[in-house]
């Protein structure tokens, strides 16, 4: 019922085991040259200049070879090149249990389909964005996974509303937050009323009601759905190579005058249209 | 009956997982800790057969108390349950680890009681 990746799919269903995909990964790390690793093997640059290089990423935020390009120790052009090397050359993980003799290949065939079926539901639909947003398809991505974990998770039909941009949220019943990091900078925001809250909990908990439940327990499944939402948004991300790392949630109490967006970065709102009066909204704040 | 200690710093997860637990018949809940330092504690008092454990919990996280765990209690099976098992690097980190499995989050009860019943 979530995002996975093949390998995990595979160890679950009980069709390969937790030593075969380690033995993979392990072969795949042998064969799967690492960016500094490919640029050395190509001549491009020494084991000196790749240590000096790592050094220097300590203190900034920039991926390995772009700061190559941008030290002049490769070209574009070089850098075009080692990546387009590492694709062609990449063994994936079915290749790699193929090879150690824990899949044949017509197994690795079916189990890709299998697997395909499997994670149909999460293909990505498009979601509109305003433009000048950075990593847009992060976003369309964190909107899409809400509204599909929605339907799974909740069961509430809803309408997505158009996403605008914003200075300020308004205040509501419960705000439950998830902070992420890596390839982003963002903070991962649901919005919900009282009686929204309680359906969110409804599902959570199985119960079919929850008017017995303590207000830190109705509380806590909406930062548990939060994180069920932005895990899953990680795991797609990580699918497209971009890192996404989350922080555990959560709960924002603004004032009534509501929520300003920080400084710095942009404020998106995509109002959910639950029920006649009832709107859930996700809000994003993207790093400029 | 197989013993089995909840980690997770969500208190609803913890009650759904207790319930998975206990309504089979199979396994017994023998209590749930918050943060991975409270894991470790409560294994050595409680002496679980199984950890059910998250991964992204305040103070000491999911793959920090595993590591310590497969050095202090070679005995004890461990299963992540988190959101972040579709990232391939934390799946394989789990793995890598000492984890028996990792169940993504959102789970259904039979998934979560076919991985328990394979350890």
């Amino acid at each position: 019922m979530a995002v996975k990746f093949f390998g995990q799919f595979l160890v679950e269903k009980g069709l390969v085991s937790r030593e075969a995909l380690l033995k993979a990964i392990e072969l795949q790390e042998q064969k799967n040259l690492k960016f500094g690793e490919m640029a050395v093997a190509l001549g491009y640059v020494t084991q000196d200049d790749i240590t000096r290089a790592h050094r220097a990423q300590l203190s900034r935020d920039i991926k390995l070879g772009d700061l190559l390009v941008q030290i002049g120790i490769l070209t574009l052009t070089q850098l075009n090149e080692i990546i387009t090397r590492q694709k062609n050359n990449h063994l994936y993980i079915g290749e790699a249990l193929v090879l150690i003799g824990a899949l044949t290949n017509e197994q690795l065939q079916q189990h890709l389909d299998d697997f395909k079926a499997d994670q149909a539901p999460y293909i990505s639909d498009r979601v509109e964005l305003p433009g000048g947003i950075s990593n847009p398809d992060v976003w369309e991505m964190a909107a899409d996974i809400t509204y599909k974990m929605i339907t799974r998770v909740l069961g509430l039909p809803f309408r997505a509303g158009k996403s605008q941009t914003i200075t300020t949220v308004a205040t509501n019943f419960v705000m439950a937050a998830m902070d992420l990091s890596g390839d982003v900078d963002a903070r991962f925001i649901i919005s919900v009323s009282q009686e929204l809250q309680k359906s969110v909990a409804k599902a959570i908990l199985s119960e079919a009601s929850v008017d017995n439940e303590p207000p830190e327990v109705l509380e806590d499944t909406v930062m548990e759905f939060v994180n069920v939402v932005c895990g899953n948004i990680a795991a797609k991300a990580s699918q497209t190579g971009k890192i996404v790392t989350i922080n555990p949630p959560v709960t924002i109490r603004p004032d009534a005058s509501g929520l300003a967006v920080p400084a710095g970065y942009t404020g998106l709102c995509f109002p959910i249209l639950v029920s006649e009066g009832e709107t859930m909204q996700l809000i994003l704040f993207v790093r400029k | 009956m197989k013993k089995v200690l909840v980690v997770d710093d969500s208190l609803s997860v913890a009650r759904q997982l207790e319930k998975i637990i206990s309504d089979s018949g199979e396994f017994t809940c023998v209590g749930h800790a918050k943060n991975g330092a409270e894991a470790i504690k409560m294994n050595h008092a409680e002496d679980p057969d199984i950890i059910c454990m998250d991964m992204n919990m305040p103070g000491m996280d999911g793959l920090t108390a595993l590591r310590s765990l497969s050095m202090l209690d070679k005995e004890v099976k461990v299963v992540m349950v988190t959101s972040l098992g579709g990232v391939g690097d934390k799946f394989t980190e789990a793995l890598k680890l000492g984890a028996k499995n990792v169940i993504s989050k959102p789970f259904e009860a039979d998934d979560v009681l076919k991985i328990l019943r394979a350890l």
